[in-house]
């Protein structure tokens, strides 16, 4: 008999605890090695996102919203498209806009190569996240009242 | 020629959906389908003989890619895609908190 009525089953909620850090990893993995492998800052940010969402689904709107709330994905949305301007920004100061800064150029399909193409790739992710978190947040926190009495 | 004419089946399936269904969920499902036939006819449209993804890889020989532009314009297309997506679920939930109800026969009143 189910005794408290918020959220899923017990199943799915032990499911969600194991797999939940695991799909957080991997979409950071997907972001990190977006200039060696397909997928990059888009891809990265909306796995990164599903992590959350399957929290939401899985607990219960009232347990998760305490966790991670509107206001944290407004404020990580602005970083990540402050992060953006900034390294636009600091290239220009040594030349023209999105100059590569970086001293030693690095060897080719490593991870530690290819410019400031993983920090854009970070800022994006940051920013695609934050906002399917916001949407999806605000989808769920969508209260019904009885409108029929209107006009 | 074979995988244009199916892009074109899958639209219309999604066109089916939006002109005869009475369910406003199902009208946007409907609209999902259409704006996926689209986007997979703008990759399609890239494909060369012989090519392979178009993404170069440590140690390897690379002779013939596809045409890698349609699939970045294709990206931004998927991310308006979600965003109209999301635009009307949003105005779906306002309808069902107005009327009560998701069938389009019933939501006939004019008058706010």
């Amino acid at each position: 008999m189910n005794k408290e009525p918020k959220g899923m089953t017990l199943i799915v909620k032990t499911a969600a605890r194991l797999t939940a850090g695991v799909i957080l990893m991997y979409g950071i993995y997907i972001i990190s090695h977006g200039h060696v492998s397909p997928g990059g800052g888009f891809a990265g940010g909306v796995i990164i996102t599903l992590a959350f969402v399957l929290v939401i689904l899985a607990f219960g709107k009232e347990f998760s919203m305490r966790k991670v709330s509107a206001s944290i994905a407004s404020s990580f949305e602005s970083f990540g498209a402050i992060m953006f301007l900034a390294i636009a920004l600091a290239g220009f100061l040594g030349g023209y806009f999105f100059l590569n800064f970086f001293i030693n150029k690095g060897v080719p399909f490593t991870l530690f190569s290819a410019g400031i193409i993983p920090l854009c790739n970070i800022a994006i992710s940051l920013k695609v996240g934050a906002g399917l978190f916001a949407v999806f947040a605000v989808l769920v926190m969508l209260k019904f009242t009885n409108g029929k009495d209107k006009g | 020629m074979g995988v244009y004419i199916l892009c074109l089946v899958l639209f219309s399936v999604g066109l089916y959906c939006m002109l005869r269904k009475r369910n406003i969920i199902k009208i946007i499902i409907g609209l999902i389908i259409a704006e996926y036939a689209v986007n997979l006819f703008i990759v399609l449209l890239g494909y060369r003989m012989e090519g392979r993804a178009p993404i170069y890889a440590a140690n390897q020989e690379i002779l013939n890619m596809v045409d890698p532009l349609p699939q970045a314009l294709v990206l931004t297309s998927i991310v308006i895609g979600l965003a109209i997506t999301a635009l009307v679920v949003g105005i779906a939930m306002r309808i069902y908190e107005r009327y009560g109800t998701f069938d389009i026969t019933r939501i006939n009143k004019l008058k706010g």
